[in-house]
């Protein structure tokens, strides 16, 4: 936390930035194709990043293992995301080019990424694209055959390629055909129904995992030369969010038990049109995409004692907040603006719906001006979900939304080889920290997955594998036997526990403290609350809560247990670290850091940086490492919607 | 994939192939066998229906014919039950409830029961005008007389109601089968072989129901 | 509201399995399906039992990873919807519901109300890609796709593969999901090189997981969540058929 904190190297490449990428690749030992498949690399996740880098390493003749926890790799929660995948081919001539998408996720992520890594990124949207075409992914075309773009979350330029409102689903789907593939000749051993549960390291070097096998319930041990870690992010832990049921932190987290730093946790996303929390029963959250803002427009009853039905209340009564703070952006503002706006009216008690938890998206003027038919065109499926889990005609009536968590920017830190503090462990996807900054611009998610899981890391695995650092060990050695025990005995005392509480119940708790203190706006006083009450909840958790079943079989409360366990611990280090980033800038926002009209103050003299944390035990408090960020190319400046 | 045929013709899409197939020609041959019955009410002595009687058995490409017609049966009926008893064994714990999502019809959920039916009714009718020799000579006569009995018309009527129920989702879901259909043809399709049910079904079931209450036997 | 369920038990693949009748009140009508069950758990859990198990995950209709026949129906009584997505508002009070794992040979249950679609990965295996080495690509644009095609592809790529076609079908056939992955490949100009030796060996593979044969009764397209169309499964048998007589 003070200026003698550890300074963390990147090892970007220096040079020109768009020869940064092609110079490291030539840098890169290689490893002769006859040779590699004597390396076993283990990948955990079957996402978009996990199912791509399995795949293709395997392609090129490493011996993979691939860790699934669902019943099939093509589950994985990379399916859900909807709008689309952006990419710099500029076919709409209207612009772009790498160096714009470069420029705008930089600016984007309010100047909290590392260029290299964001420049790659960039340059390898390209490639996505052709690879996810020849695959078969069945993207939007027009009349004449070419592949089809659109504007997607307010950006000037058409550079989102998608496949109707399921373009995650088609290209994991994609990713998943890859993989299933290389599963057939051989190439891929998949293992699926496993939930890994700790990593094992020898003298600090990534050796493999402890599993556990969710059927039987058995602890598997795999060693492998190198790990990839493609797990996702930890929005649960707030255990309301859009994300699914088994996303969690809790092999992240082992990781960074065993040494991994764990970069930027306060850096969350919170996804501004969600179908409001109906009560106390809900599981999760369902997001809309936000193309929806681009006809509806936001707003509240200017008078909060306004109860009337949405009908009722007269153009004058009401308030389009949106418009009249961002006149020049209006409905469009980014998703870390649009969502705190939100919640500042709901917090003046102008919030709609039985928990005033909410605002009005309305479509009266689209369907006034386009008519109901061609909003249907443009929305029916949207309408319709919504209709389905609400109850409510959004033809007739506006619909309400509200902020959910939706994607986390922060993950285990990487270097430009996306490989962690702990040498052999890789992090792809959204389980690292590196590419989105402090914000994710939407279409960016599926574009880094799969840039990861496609082409970088295929690439950079041999900064590992080819270091002499790999032990070629086997299962036998003493240290997972270790890390066995552990899980074990880990595993009996959560269910020896049998107190008086559920795991939901607990988890839903949890939700609470991080939603209200280390959600949309967090103040120091907040958060310092907020660490105080996660360690006495942490305490209640291994006393009191209830697991029932056994270990040796199918047991969803004890798998629920062990994840919400972790999320204990997690917690409080997003929590901590929100605390020392004295500054506002994307999704992380200090109320105490705010100008004069509410909009988000950077700090980048003192802030500059990526902040990782170390592990010293779960009692101790964090070493902070920081990595700095310079930035060569593009300058930070003020974002500014007004 | 070379020489593969035989296994290919004889998985699942293979052997619901053959059965369509011999389906298809088992409709061709009722709707001759119905056009060439109804010379029956032609005249009232029976003789234009005896005259074509006598024509088919006395063609010497009969024995032929039969053996075509034998082997299509015997395949359709083979086959039926050996993807029947696939599909039992491919759930081998019912459902406690059971409900139609919207897709089946009193035709496709009775498939086997009709077509045991009609099996059933297939040789009880080769019994009755085919492998009994008294009937040649004057085969109208005896059609009149069998079912113009109260039991003749009830086990005609039945069997021929079977055949209707049996082709009323037979014929559209043969094309299905061969691959013969498609979004734009399916409606036609679907009313086709809804129309080739209730023409076939009721052009025979004409016979037992005329016969019956023109017999004085009512 | 009040709701009475019968719920299957099983305590293993090779257990005996049984209904069980619980009790629930306090279920509102904004609950998904799930979230009932949810609530069931906890009620179970606090009472010294165990959770009834079901595979779910996203809860909103895409993973296909949620199942369950409910009232005899494969995701329930509402059309077009997975069972995360089905509310409770469907029901009323007093309703009994039997709520029974998706039945099939060629599922077998692994717990409770949870069962084992791996088979339908080996399907996958067995051709549902295209081989396309990563990097060998060429331009996104080189290779054009007529809309039409392209829009007929991605109707049968909606499949999330939730086996609800096999729950609903009589027969416990597969044709559905094998057809949606055969003709989504088949619309594509890139899927052609491999279309013949693809559906050929995709079947196969279908027929040897133990799956039935299909009788053309459209109870899976009555029952998909995603309305996958059998006209699909029209188009695999054309494909097969031809393969199968005219393939070198």
């Amino acid at each position: 936390m003070s200026a003698s904190s550890p300074i963390l190297e990147s090892n970007s490449p220096t040079g020109p930035i768009a020869d940064r990428w092609a110079n490291h690749r030539f840098d890169l030992k290689l490893i002769n194709p006859a040779n590699r498949r004597k390396f076993s690399v283990l990948v955990v996740g079957t996402g978009l990043a996990g199912a791509a880098a399995a795949a293709t390493l395997a392609e090129q003749g490493y011996s993979v293992k691939s860790l699934c926890i669902q019943d099939s790799p093509r589950r994985a929660h990379s399916i859900a995301a909807q709008g689309g995948i952006n990419a710099a081919k500029n076919y709409p001539n209207d612009g772009d080019s790498i160096y714009r998408l470069f420029y705008d996720t930089v600016k984007g992520g309010d100047f909290r990424a590392r260029e290299s890594n964001v420049y790659r990124l960039a340059e390898i949207s390209n490639q996505i694209i052709d690879q996810c075409a020849a695959q078969g992914v069945p993207f939007a075309r027009e009349y004449g055959g070419l592949l089809a773009n659109r504007s997607f979350g307010g950006a000037q330029v058409s550079r989102t390629f998608y496949a109707r409102g399921q373009t995650g689903q088609q290209l994991l789907l994609g990713a998943y055909s890859a993989l299933m593939r290389q599963v057939a000749s051989g190439g891929v051993e998949l293992l699926t129904r496993r939930e890994m549960v700790d990593l094992v390291t020898v003298d600090g070097v990534a050796a493999g995992v402890i599993a556990r096998n969710l059927v039987t319930g058995e602890f598997e041990r795999h060693s492998a030369d190198a790990v990839l870690l493609c797990t996702g992010g930890y929005g649960n832990v707030f255990y309301l969010s859009t994300n699914a049921q088994a996303s969690n932190v809790a092999a992240a987290w082992k990781c960074h038990k065993k040494g991994a730093f764990f970069a930027n946790p306060c850096f969350t996303q919170i996804h501004p049109t969600c179908i409001p929390v109906s009560g106390k029963h809900q599981s999760k959250l369902t997001l809309m995409s936000e193309s929806l803002r681009n006809d509806g427009r936001v707003w509240v009853p200017k008078d909060n004692t306004d109860r009337r039905t949405p009908s009722e209340i007269p153009e004058d009564a009401r308030d389009y907040y949106l418009e009249r703070r961002y006149p020049s952006f209006g409905n469009l503002v980014p998703r870390d603006v649009a969502s705190r706006a939100a919640k500042a009216e709901c917090d003046k008690g102008r919030g709609v719906g039985d928990s005033n938890l909410s605002v009005y998206l309305d479509f009266g003027d689209a369907i006034r001006r386009d008519g109901a038919p061609l909003i249907a065109e443009k929305y029916g499926n949207l309408f319709q979900m919504y209709e389905m889990i609400t109850g409510e005609n959004p033809y007739k009536t506006p619909m309400r939304i509200y902020p959910a968590v939706h994607y986390t920017m922060g993950g285990l830190w990487v270097d430009y080889n996306l490989q962690s503090s702990v040498p052999g462990l890789f992090v792809l996807g959204e389980a690292n920290f590196s590419d989105h900054g402090a914000n994710r611009l939407g279409a960016s998610a599926l574009m880094q997955g799969l840039s990861d899981g496609y082409f970088v890391a295929p690439a950079t695995i041999t900064a590992h594998l080819a270091s002499g650092k790999v032990q070629r060990l086997n299962t036998d050695h003493p240290a997972f036997a270790e890390a066995e025990a552990e899980a074990t005995a880990r595993s009996s005392k959560l269910l020896g526990v049998q107190g008086g509480r559920t795991v939901e119940s607990l988890h839903q708790e949890l939700g609470q403290i991080m939603w209200d203190n280390v959600g949309m706006a967090r103040t120091a006083e907040g958060l310092k609350g907020a660490i105080s009450s996660i360690r006495s909840l942490r305490e209640e958790f291994w006393n009191e809560v209830r697991v029932p079943g056994e270990a040796s079989h199918l047991n969803p409360s004890l798998e629920r247990a062990g994840r919400v366990a972790d999320f204990m611990e997690f917690g409080e280090l997003m929590a901590v670290d929100a605390l020392a980033r004295e500054e506002s800038c994307g999704g992380h926002f200090r109320e105490e850091h705010q100008s004069a009209d509410g909009e988000a103050a950077r700090d980048d003299e003192n802030f500059s940086h990526a902040a990782a944390w170390e592990h010293k035990g779960i009692e101790q408090p964090k070493e902070l490492h920081k990595e700095k960020l310079t930035f060569d190319y593009v300058q930070p400046s003020t974002r500014s919607y007004k | 994939m070379r020489g593969n045929l035989g296994r290919a013709l004889s998985a699942s899409i293979g052997k619901k192939a053959w059965m369509a197939i011999s389906g298809l020609l088992l409709v061709g041959f009722l709707c001759a066998h119905l056009a060439g019955n109804l010379l029956l009410f032609i005249d009232q002595d029976g003789s234009a229906f005896n005259a074509y009687a006598e024509a088919l058995s006395s063609n010497p490409l009969l024995p032929a014919a039969e053996l075509v017609l034998a082997t299509l049966f015997i395949a359709h009926i083979a086959l039926g039950l050996k993807v029947s008893s696939q599909n039992r064994d491919a759930r081998k714990v019912r459902y406690r409830v059971s409900a139609n999502h919207g897709g089946r019809t009193p035709g496709s959920a009775t498939m086997l029961v009709t077509g045991v039916l009609i099996l059933v009714f297939l040789v009880i009718h080769l019994l009755d005008f085919r492998l009994d020799d008294s009937t040649h000579g004057d085969m109208a006569a005896a059609v009149r007389k069998r079912l113009g009995s109260g039991s003749g018309a009830w086990t005609y009527g039945i069997g021929i109601a079977a055949l209707g129920l049996h082709l009323s989702h037979a014929f559209a879901s043969a094309f299905q089968t061969l691959g013969l259909n498609h979004p734009k043809y399916d409606n036609a399709i679907q009313l086709a072989g809804k129309g080739i049910g209730v023409v076939l079904g009721l052009g025979f079931l004409a016979f037992p129901v005329i016969l019956y209450f023109s017999s004085g036997a009512a | 509201m009040k709701l009475t369920l019968n719920i299957w038990r099983q305590a293993g693949p090779e257990s005996e399995g049984q209904f069980e009748t619980h009790a629930l009140d306090g279920v509102s009508e904004d609950m998904s399906f799930l979230e009932m069950l949810d609530l069931l758990n906890q009620k179970l859990v606090m009472s010294g039992r165990e959770a009834v198990a079901f595979d779910h995950d996203c809860r909103e209709g895409i993973c296909g990873m949620c199942s369950l026949v409910i009232n005899g129906e494969a995701h329930g009584p509402v059309k077009g919807t997975t069972t995360c997505q089905l509310h409770m508002r469907s029901f009323s009070d007093g309703d009994q519901i039997v709520i029974e794992p998706f039945r099939a040979a060629a599922f077998p249950i692994i717990r409770d109300l949870v069962v084992d679609r791996s088979s339908f990965d080996s399907i996958i295996m067995a051709g549902g890609f295209i081989s396309a080495r990563t990097g060998s690509a060429p331009d996104g644009n080189a290779i054009l796709v007529p809309k039409t095609d392209s829009d007929k592809a991605m109707d049968a790529a909606a499949c999330i593969g939730c086996g609800g076609c096999v729950a609903a079908c009589p027969n416990a056939a597969a044709m559905l999901f094998t057809a949606a992955k055969v003709t989504h490949l088949a619309s594509l100009p890139q899927g052609q090189p491999e279309r013949q030796s693809r559906v050929l060996s995709m079947v196969k593979e279908m027929d040897e997981q133990g799956f039935g044969n299909c009788t053309n009764e459209r109870e899976c397209e009555a029952a998909c969540p995603k309305e996958i169309s059998v006209a699909t499964i029209a188009q695999m048998n054309r494909d097969y058929l031809k393969a199968a007589i005219f393939t070198d």
